[in-house]
């Protein structure tokens, strides 16, 4: 089982307490440390460690160094001027913190002395305004803040983001997610269509994959910036629209394009199309010279680092270089994909973000969290681990995992190399060659099988118990050697798995297959997967027609869950084709429809039973009433004719339904005293006749 | 309307392979003294290259609720909504058995109770009293005794019983929904209630969460089983009363909603069940945890042994339906500090499918219910009935009983131990541990510690044996190893080598 509380630990550390550093010195930061404003870097927060920071923070920009594939970059600047607020943008240049708590951007213009600075932020700005900007940013016709906020906390952004403060989470109170990236004030930043324009095309603007590329649709992306917005109207209102920065003269802009060298913005952000410098070699000897100085300088980034934080970088700087072995581990760290993977005892969702992972609770929490990635390398095949990575279409087979993996094809290609080669494992068992075909198509259903298909499905087919995944393209994915591993003991890889161990002990529960041997058994299995044709045996025909309902000498009654009348419908079909729907929660009919009554399948034998239909596309809807009505149930006559029981605000009232040659004769009776039952309701489109006698009325349907 | 079926029945003794029988279970249990004989198993057609799924030949007994008719009769609901009346289940002929159509077009109905002439069973959205007026063996009311619970449509919105209690009141447990459609906020899922003299759902405890047997004591008081899975780390079996909450907190906000009863603080989650159980005043211990894999994976059904020494030495103890182990469980049960609690047992393991219900009969049998679909089990086959006899030629050689000391712990044998391998090096190992209490889904047994045991004692008669422990801790599951224990005549190994109790409360000196 995952215990996020038990993983909590470094995988690496450095020996801090090495560094000599005067006390009076360690003092000093800590009263100053009161007024700092760190950045936050999640992955140096969870696993504390210098390298994290180094590559985070950005500093393999200028200075080379770290093992991190892809190094961290700012956001691509293009079109800024379309997308963010000329005043929030000033206002972060002056101090990142204003604009997003725990931002990584240095405070460039620090060093800068004061009676220069607010012109040089000024002259900065005028040059921002002056980019190219082809970007055509629409905004959509609709919008959709709560279905917004359902995707915001469904898709996984609160795997690294915290949950909006409105948000109720299915599973009870959710604790303060203290390690979440902030959200900058949306609304001071930007409006509804620039925020989805930049949500829709993450990949164009965050390149290096920190804020990763979720596929979405461009309403999808509208619904989350209304929600991130807060904009509760449909229609967003252009009202709001970041305006575009007014022009400057042309000094300050050419001033502006100087300070942009000078300051070295290319060497993070891209779209400023300016020269980048060469790298710089970084200094590892002190306790906190050039950028990790406690003071700002000019010409040089200042990050208004912690004093831990400071330590951590000095003692990654000090270090010997790590084995390449560990690269991708620290790729993994950086990218906080422990934010949702478990790898090697590391990582995973913890207690303030267990709870947004949803899916299919069915499944257990395989239905709901995603994969461990603990020896995936020797799991599966590599082509595949790169196309998961690089979001190919097709790549996602957890579709009950509400989290969405992000792409991350700048990573692809070097993270799915470094997984196949750090995990494989020559020295496994291979899986059985067999070539017996009709053997792993027995095994795999349940006339004689294993019953993989009673929880799995197979291609499109639904399973016949809870839905887990697709295994009929298995092969496409997965090493034939841990297919076999995995099947002799499937809680070795996932604790906690629904999976059963189907060979417990290694040994065959079904004698009569493939010699009633494990190792044959297995092998025919990823045989039939792999070349077979057809599917496994057990699914039903549906097409058959086998449960059709079909009313003969008596009428049928079947409750169901039905739609246009609800959960609590009450059907009945009636010899000579004519059939009702009764509501059960008020005892009063819904639906009438003449020919095929209903098929009892799904409703007899599916897990997870749809609303149902009638079998014929014309039917009547009864008009509706507000009455208040209680069922209380129905009797049967000797010929099978129901009467149905309600009590009308203490008024016991009953209804007799019977067919009669095609005709639908119902019957309303109610008890002695003054009372009157609720006006009849008719089948809006349906002719009848009316018979009323003493405290009882018959109207006869389809008469004509 | 009245059905017959005479060819269904294909009584026939279960065999099992060694290798079968081992693989099931980790402990056999008790298996040879009892003997299973199949009244309706789904067929099997192993030569058939049918593609059609079908629920097999003849009655789809998937069986969801069982009641006595008088005459040996048995009344059986399916999860299709049917419910037979099967006549010559007590009968070794396979041609006595006799099936007759009683009632049908149930929607999933859960449970079954006679009373009087009558037969309630609760369906998805009511509780229906289901009547013969006129007495031809066919059901022609089908009333409406209780209702008053949100039917959202999930698939997961089981709702079960009603089973009577001691005050004569009936009791309906509700699933939590689960899947589309879910909706846990509209009342009352996750509770369970009584039914009020208006007919209506009367809620009464909650932070259940699939809640699928309720039985009740020899002393008249209800248990009901719950299934690991979010807030629920393995199978436990809890006293069920009014006014306490279970530990599943998606059934929280029902306590809002006009008409509960209740309005507590919630206990403290992601912290040791101890520690949450000690944060607040209603949440209450299982009176007996199965330890998951080890006994069960899914308890299901609670049936009291009530059959005079005609269902072998354990009168007066519960069994426990188990759904994906295919098997049934034994709990025996002790009033510490007025409370309950005790120890389980792994008691019968393969079935041929999973054991959703129990039924005892008058003359000793019991009768095993069951039904796969939806999920699986160590069973190959998807349904079925099972009749289970206790042969007293085999008499069990078990712990019967495990009773908490305010030092350790008193073992009672079935049959007198044999000294030596009692008093040997090892016979003995007990560890405890408890679980998480957090949302997630299952849990491992966390805060491990193995006891140390003072030589046992064993009395005169050898049928008790007492161990002086220490480190008994308050709340944790006490899971007792025993190794090369044998009977003093026969030399006969023990049926179950373990036994795991659940130590809420230790007993005062």
């Amino acid at each position: 089982m995952n215990h996020p509380c038990s993983i909590e630990k470094p995988f690496r550390t450095y020996p801090i307490s090495s560094l000599n550093i005067p006390c009076w010195f360690v003092g000093l930061l800590f009263v100053s440390g009161f007024l700092k404003a760190e950045p936050h870097v999640v992955g140096y927060e969870r696993f504390d460690d210098g390298a994290v920071l180094y590559s985070e923070l950005g500093c393999a920009n200028c200075h080379g160094g770290s093992a991190v594939e892809v190094p961290r970059k700012g956001p691509n600047l293009a079109a800024l001027s379309l997308r963010v607020r000329k005043e929030w943008v000033a206002d972060f240049l002056k101090d990142p913190e204003n604009g997003r708590k725990g931002s990584t951007m240095p405070h460039m213009f620090d060093g800068i002395p004061e009676a220069e600075r607010e012109t040089a932020i000024t002259d900065v700005m005028a040059w921002l305004g002056t980019r190219p900007t082809k970007l055509k940013i629409r905004a959509q016709r609709h919008t959709n803040a709560e279905a917004g906020s359902a995707m915001y906390h469904e898709k996984g952004c609160g795997a690294c983001h915290a949950a909006t403060p409105d948000f109720i989470s299915p599973h009870g109170k959710l604790e303060k997610f203290e390690n979440a990236i902030s959200h900058p004030d949306f609304r001071k930043k930007t409006d509804v269509k620039g925020l989805a324009y930049f949500l829709g095309n993450i990949s164009t603007f965050r390149p290096d994959g920190r804020m990763p590329h979720i596929q979405l649709l461009p309403e999808e992306a509208s619904d989350i910036a209304a929600h991130l917005w807060d904009d509760q109207a449909s229609v967003p209102d252009t009202k709001f629209d970041v305006r575009t920065w007014t022009k400057a003269d042309f000094d300050a802009i050419k001033r502006g394009g100087e300070w942009v060298n000078k300051l070295n913005c290319a060497s993070c952000h891209d779209g400023l199309s300016e020269q980048k410098a060469a790298l710089i070699k970084p200094i590892s000897s002190g306790a906190g010279g050039g950028c990790l100085s406690d003071e700002p300088a000019e010409g040089r980034p200042f990050y208004d680092l912690s004093e831990k934080q400071r330590k951590s970088l000095v003692a990654f700087l000090k270090s010997e270089k790590q084995t390449s072995d560990d690269d991708g581990k620290l790729t993994l760290a950086a990218m906080n994909c422990y934010a949702c993977h478990e790898r090697d005892g590391i990582g995973g969702p913890v207690v303030e973000t267990n709870s947004f992972f949803i899916g299919d609770e069915g499944l257990g929490d395989s239905g709901r969290l995603a994969p461990p990635l603990t020896g995936v390398g020797h799991k599966l095949k590599l082509e595949w681990i790169e196309s998961v990575f690089s979001g190919t279409e097709g790549s996602r087979v957890r579709d009950y995992v509400k989290t969405q993996m992000p792409k991350y094809p700048a990573q692809a290609k070097k993270m799915a190399a470094w997984l196949s080669k750090i995990d494989s494992n020559p020295d496994a068992t291979p899986i059985a060659k067999v070539e017996d075909l009709e053997a792993g198509q027995k095994l795999l259903g349940i006339h004689g099988g294993v019953n993989c298909i009673t929880c799995h499905r197979w291609e499109e087919r639904a399973s016949l118990g809870i839905q887990a995944m697709d295994i009929s393209n298995l092969d496409q994915r997965l090493q034939p050697s841990w297919f076999r591993e995995y099947l002799l003991n499937p809680a070795s890889y996932r604790p906690g798995t629904l999976m059963p161990p189907l060979w417990p002990g290694g040994k065959s529960m079904v004698p009569d297959v493939a010699g009633g041997d494990a190792e044959t058994q297995i092998g025919a299995i990823w045989n039939f997967i792999k070349n077979g044709e057809g599917v496994p045996e057990g699914f039903p025909d549906r097409a058959s027609g086998a449960f059709e309902l079909i009313p003969k000498d008596r009428p049928i009654i079947q409750r169901t869950f039905l739609n246009k009348v609800g959960t609590k419908a009450i059907l009945v079909g009636f010899p000579g084709e004519v059939n009702i729907a009764i509501d059960g929660a008020s005892g009063q009919p819904a639906l009438v429809w003449k020919g095929k009554f209903f098929d009892g399948y799904d409703t007899f034998f599916t897990r997870a039973a749809p609303f149902g239909d009638p079998l014929e596309e014309e039917v009547f809807e009864f008009e509706k009433s507000t009455a208040p009505m209680r069922f209380r149930g129905y009797e049967l006559d000797e010929k099978g004719n129901p009467t149905f029981l309600r009590s009308e605000d203490g008024l016991e009232v009953s209804e007799r339904f019977s067919g009669e040659d095609g005709k639908l004769v119902r019957t309303i009776r109610w008890a002695e005293g003054g009372a009157e039952p609720a006006k009849p309701i008719h089948p809006v489109g349906v002719e009848f006749e009316t018979k009323a006698t003493d405290r009882a009325i018959t109207f006869t349907y389809f008469s004509k | 309307m009245k059905f017959e079926f005479r060819t269904f029945s294909r009584f026939q003794k279960l065999i099992f392979s060694g290798a079968v029988g081992l693989a099931f279970c980790i402990n056999l249990g008790a298996q040879d003294s009892y003997n299973f004989h199949e009244i309706l198993t789904a067929s099997s057609p192993s030569t058939s290259r049918s593609k059609e799924w079908k629920p097999g030949d003849g009655v789809a007994l998937e069986v969801s609720g069982m009641a006595w008719m008088g005459d040996g009769k048995l009344a059986v609901a399916t999860r299709k909504g049917d419910i037979w009346i099967i006549d010559g289940v007590l009968s070794d002929k396979p041609d006595d058995v006799k099936f007759s159509l009683f009632a049908s077009g149930l929607h999933e109905p859960l449970g079954l109770t006679k009373e009087g002439d009558d037969l309630l069973t609760t369906q998805r959205s009511e509780v229906t009293r289901l009547r013969d007026k006129d007495g031809d063996g066919v059901a022609d009311g089908y009333l409406t005794e209780a209702d008053g619970w949100n039917v959202s449509g999930a698939y997961h919105a089981y709702a079960y019983g009603p089973e009577l209690d001691e005050a004569g009141e009936y009791w309906v447990t509700l699933n939590l929904d689960m899947g589309p459609h879910t909706n846990n906020h509209n009342g009352w899922r996750g509770w369970g209630g009584t039914i009020g003299k208006d007919g209506k759902f009367q809620p009464q405890s909650f932070g259940m969460r699939s809640p699928s047997g309720m039985g009740a004591n020899a002393a008249g008081d209800l248990f009901f089983s719950d299934q690991q899975g979010t807030w629920i780390p393995a199978t436990p079996i809890y006293h069920l009363r009014k006014g306490v909450f279970y530990g599943n907190q998606e059934s929280a906000k029902g306590q809002e909603i006009e008409g509960s009863p209740m309005k507590i603080e919630m206990p403290k989650a992601n912290v040791p069940y101890p520690q949450a159980l000690r944060s607040s005043k209603e949440f209450v211990p299982p009176a007996v945890w199965l330890p998951y894999n080890k006994v069960g994976r899914s308890g299901t059904d609670v049936q009291l042994i009530d059959a005079d020494g005609k269902f072998g030495p354990f009168d007066g103890q519960l069994l426990i339906g188990e759904f994906t182990n295919a098997g049934v469980n034994r709990v025996f049960l002790e009033k510490v500090g007025g409370e309950y609690q005790g120890a389980c047992f792994p008691f019968l393991s393969g079935f041929p499918a999973a054991v959703l219900r129990l039924e005892f009969s008058d003359d000793g049998p019991l009768f095993v219910g069951m039904t796969n679909r939806g999920w699986s089990s160590l069973g190959n086959r998807s349904y079925g009935l099972v009749r289970v006899d206790y042969d007293p030629k085999v008499p069990p050689f078990a712990i019967q009983e495990m009773r908490a000391k305010s030092d350790g712990f008193e073992l009672k044998f079935t049959q007198p131990v044999d000294r030596e391998t009692v008093l040997a090096a090892g016979a003995f190992e007990l560890e405890n541990y408890t679980y998480q209490y957090s949302q997630k889904y299952g849990g491992d047994e966390i805060q491990k510690q193995i006891l140390k045991i003072e030589l046992p004692v064993v009395s005169n008669d050898g049928l008790t044996v007492r161990l002086k422990v220490d480190g008994l801790r308050e709340f944790y599951v006490h899971e007792l190893r025993t190794k090369g224990i044998k009977s003093a005549s026969g030399g006969k190994s023990l049926d179950s080598p373990t036994a795991y109790y659940t130590l809420n409360q230790i007993p005062p000196k």
